[in-house]
């Protein structure tokens, strides 16, 4: 049930192009011959049930894991090989960030910012006192959250074009996720810059992102609009009171179907307006449409 | 106007944000919370205070434009159209009332009410309002 987007098919527009890409640990296939585009300026959540292969996608576009098959391209450039300017472009959080326990914060950000030639120490500094980072402090005995708070503030120095977070509000608490998110939505705004995460928290997604895409056994089974993903995915209700037609199951786009006697609930995808009232006076039924949000979407998807 | 005056968003509802921002702009212009040639928030503005993606913000402005409920006024931003006010068709006041309704519909079904009843106990509502 791939939908491949039309709009965003050619190079000039990506800055991540993932083409037919295998990736296989002894005898277990993480990615299928996934294709997978970002396109410039996008807000792009990646989700994914646990071991879905979140990591691993990310890892490959970034040239950090090596597939057995396919081509990629990131910033123009096969992720294999990336150039030093290419990679100056670039940032990436991992899921868990380790650095030098025995620094300062103040001594890891000037450590960091000397590998690049761009560095904007404003905006650090700024966010450093934002994000209630005390810069004293030694990164040993920081908690994970703070160690991923750290790890983001790191990767923003730069000002990448692309930015690439692995679930990066799994351990931040409420108040440091909603910074977080101004924060992504500041580069947001920007309009050049694009950014990619991976998460399993979807109320996140909802605020910050313009596009999902959904990684399911090895492929990308959704890679849309936000908006059009609730848009296109319904629960509806019908009572039918001279019972239900036989072919219920067999609707175009059906996901999911619980069926009782003259009463049926089930999802679909690829919803039209029209299709509630069709429905009603084809099966003399009434019928309720319900919307779903993200987290519902995502277990409906699922099911099949 | 600050945008969390005029706007309540629910990520986590099944009501996309652009549709939900869309369908709040209608309701203030035709309940005259937002006259004729008033200056909408910004696209920026928006985005920053409610917490959401821009992009999701000028989708919802570019379909209200589209529907000729505001217009672009170069180098300030949206503002609400003369006429917009009476321009809004009935179909449109209908697709704003319509996910109520389906509620509606919904929890009938679920107490087991009959067409009859629930459109008696909603009869006399609407009498209420001086709308018949």
């Amino acid at each position: 049930m791939t939908e491949a987007s039309s709009d965003k098919s050619c190079s000039g527009q990506s800055v991540l192009e993932m083409r037919g890409v295998t990736k296989r640990f002894k005898d277990k296939t993480v990615l299928d011959q996934l294709d997978f585009s970002v396109s410039r300026g996008s807000v792009t959540g990646l989700l994914g049930k646990n071991g879905a292969g979140k990591t691993t996608l990310l890892k490959c576009a970034l040239g950090l894991q090596t597939p057995q098959a396919g081509t990629i391209s990131v910033l123009g450039e096969d992720s294999r090989v990336l150039s030093g300017a290419a990679k100056a472009r670039l940032a990436y959080v991992p899921q868990e960030v380790s650095l030098y326990p025995w620094m300062k914060i103040r001594q890891v950000v000037a450590y960091t910012a000397a590998f690049y030639p761009l560095w904007n120490s404003r905006l650090i500094e700024r966010l450093i006192k934002e994000w209630e980072i005390n810069p004293e402090d030694e990164v040993g005995p920081l908690s994970t959250g703070q160690l991923q708070k750290l790890g983001i503030l790191l990767a923003l120095g730069h000002e990448p074009d692309f930015l690439v977070l692995d679930e990066p509000v799994a351990s931040l608490d409420p108040a440091a996720r909603r910074q977080f998110l101004a924060t992504l939505l500041d580069i947001a705004l920007n309009g050049e810059r694009t950014i990619l995460f991976s998460t399993h928290i979807t109320s996140d997604l909802e605020r910050v992102a313009d596009r999902v895409a959904i990684l399911k056994e090895g492929q990308i089974v959704y890679d849309d609009e936000l908006a059009l993903l609730k848009d296109s995915v319904k629960r509806l209700r019908i009572n039918a009171s001279n019972g239900l037609p036989n072919d219920l199951r067999s609707l175009p786009g059906m996901l999911h179907c619980e069926a009782n006697g003259k009463t049926a609930v089930f999802s679909l995808r690829g919803f039209q307006t029209e299709l509630p009232e069709r429905l009603a006076r084809e099966w003399s039924a009434e019928v309720s449409v319900e919307d779903l949000n993200l987290e519902e979407i995502f277990l409906e998807l699922h099911h099949s | 106007m600050a945008a969390t005056f005029l706007f309540q968003i629910h990520p986590t509802s099944g009501v996309p944000i652009y549709r939900q921002l869309m369908e709040q702009v209608q309701s203030h212009v035709h309940a005259g919370r937002l006259p004729v040639g008033e200056m909408l928030p910004s696209v920026r503005q928006i985005a920053e205070e409610l917490q959401v993606n821009p992009m999701t913000v000028s989708k919802a402005y570019s379909l209200l434009e589209r529907d000729g409920l505001i217009e672009r006024v170069r180098g300030q931003g949206m503002r609400v159209k003369a006429a917009a006010r009476a321009m809004l068709p009935v179909k449109d006041r209908r697709q704003i009332i319509l996910p109520l309704l389906e509620q509606v519909a919904a929890k009938a079904f679920q107490l087991g009410l009959t067409r009859e009843q629930v459109l008696a106990a909603l009869t006399p509502l609407l009498k209420e309002r001086g709308d018949d």
